[in-house]
């Protein structure tokens, strides 16, 4: 015959209601995962389409189809003019918007440095998703090139960014990221 | 229904006591979730607009709870956050199908709900850590006293000794302190079974304690 001890089953669930402790890193690892995700995520159709329109191509004019094609354009141009200027795409050295996070629970203050602002901590602080939050955010306009980077907390703790190349040729020896902008 | 919804809460509130614990009995202690400022919702929506960030502020308030449920369910901590951290990569990956972005947490626990089935299969393969039947159980080999000296590996000892699901369906009632009906919802089982399986997840772990007792 069964005896039901609902005591020893109340001790047990107390117990395990006990808070458990989860790595706070597991926060960085989530983060870093997605951002490789999201890097590796094929692209819609209309990111597909435009790659493909702005592909570079090599075209075989003769004299008399360049003649057509140029009075072609500045029959364009003339219809256009005095209607104003249609939307054009961007162009490829124009800066593009950046957002950089990195997880840093227990940081009073992070600043982003790099080559994009001189590694100057002054310059660029980033900002917590939310008072006290764990993430911390700063968007740049950044033009096309390569730029290194890293995340200085509390002004003397230096973090590369965990979702990004790490990078090689660091000359300062504090560890740093690489960011590509652009079709370099 | 209210023990997985999103923090509406004003901003700068810490909430000392989260909305499932001990909410009949008093006897559980706080095991809060500090939960500031931006509501679920709010969160949510920001990641769908493209803020990245934003996510991990998800990743941070609900971390420790659902690994509290995947540890428990688990039984290994290396196991548990793997679910884990695959549970957070999937529900962002499919973040635009949260019906309700206010209820993101229920829609979390539903996929954590989901990994940990699946971790626990491979682990119970891997290490026949699971067993599955009374006649089975019965004859479990005990541990020794000195590896039941501590309460903690006892009680960890004995779930590993339930069924899976009958160790789920007790951790969703009273550990994490869900109505049946959420319960209904997390594991695709109707309320009867679940409720059943609350019960003889109960009967087993008495029986357990008394035969460690025992020995």
């Amino acid at each position: 015959m069964f005896e039901d001890r609902p005591d020893l089953v109340d001790r047990i669930v107390t117990h395990l209601r006990r808070p458990v402790q989860i790595d706070p890193a597991l926060d960085g690892r989530v983060m870093q995962e997605i951002a490789q995700v999201d890097t590796g995520r094929r692209p819609g159709a209309a990111v597909a389409a435009w790659r493909w329109l702005i592909r570079p191509r090599q075209f075989v004019v003769s004299p008399l189809g360049a003649l057509t094609a140029a009075a072609g354009l500045a029959a364009v141009v003339w219809a256009l003019s005095g209607r104003g200027v249609p939307a054009v795409p961007p162009a490829e050295d124009a800066p593009r918007e950046f957002q950089f996070v990195v997880v840093a629970p227990r940081a009073a203050r992070v600043a982003l440095v790099g080559d994009f602002n001189d590694w100057d901590a002054t310059r660029t602080p980033m900002r917590p998703s939310q008072r006290g939050g764990p993430v911390w955010t700063a968007v740049l306009h950044l033009s096309p090139g390569r730029y290194r980077y890293a995340f200085l907390v509390d002004g003397s703790r230096w973090l590369a960014d965990p979702a990004a190349p790490h990078a090689r040729d660091d000359e300062f020896g504090a560890p740093s990221s690489v960011v590509t902008v652009g079709g370099s | 229904m209210t023990a997985l919804s999103g923090d509406t809460r004003p901003p700068v509130e810490r909430v000392t006591r989260p909305p499932d614990a001990g909410k009949s009995d008093g006897t559980a202690p706080s095991v809060g979730i500090p939960k500031v400022g931006t509501s679920d919702g709010e969160l949510v929506r920001r990641v769908l607009a493209g803020d990245t960030g934003a996510y991990a502020a998800l990743v941070a308030r609900y971390r420790d709870r659902l690994g509290r449920y995947a540890v428990h369910m688990l039984g290994d901590r290396q196991d548990a956050e793997e679910a884990l951290q695959d549970a957070f990569v999937r529900a962002h990956r499919s973040l635009a199908r949260c019906d309700d972005p206010e209820r993101f947490g229920a829609w979390l626990y539903g996929i954590l709900v989901n990994r940990c089935r699946t971790t626990g299969g491979r682990a119970a393969r891997r290490a026949r850590l699971f067993v599955r039947d009374d006649a089975a159980l019965s004859g479990v080999p005990l541990p020794s006293p000195a590896e039941r000296a501590e309460w903690d590996d006892t009680v960890r000892w004995a779930l590993g000794q339930l069924a899976p699901e009958y160790r789920e369906a007790f951790l969703l009632k009273h550990v994490e302190d869900l109505e049946y009906e959420e319960m209904a919802q997390l594991t695709g089982a109707g309320i009867s079974a679940l409720k059943m399986r609350v019960k003889r997840a109960r009967e087993q772990l008495q029986i357990i304690f008394r035969e460690a007792e025992r020995v």
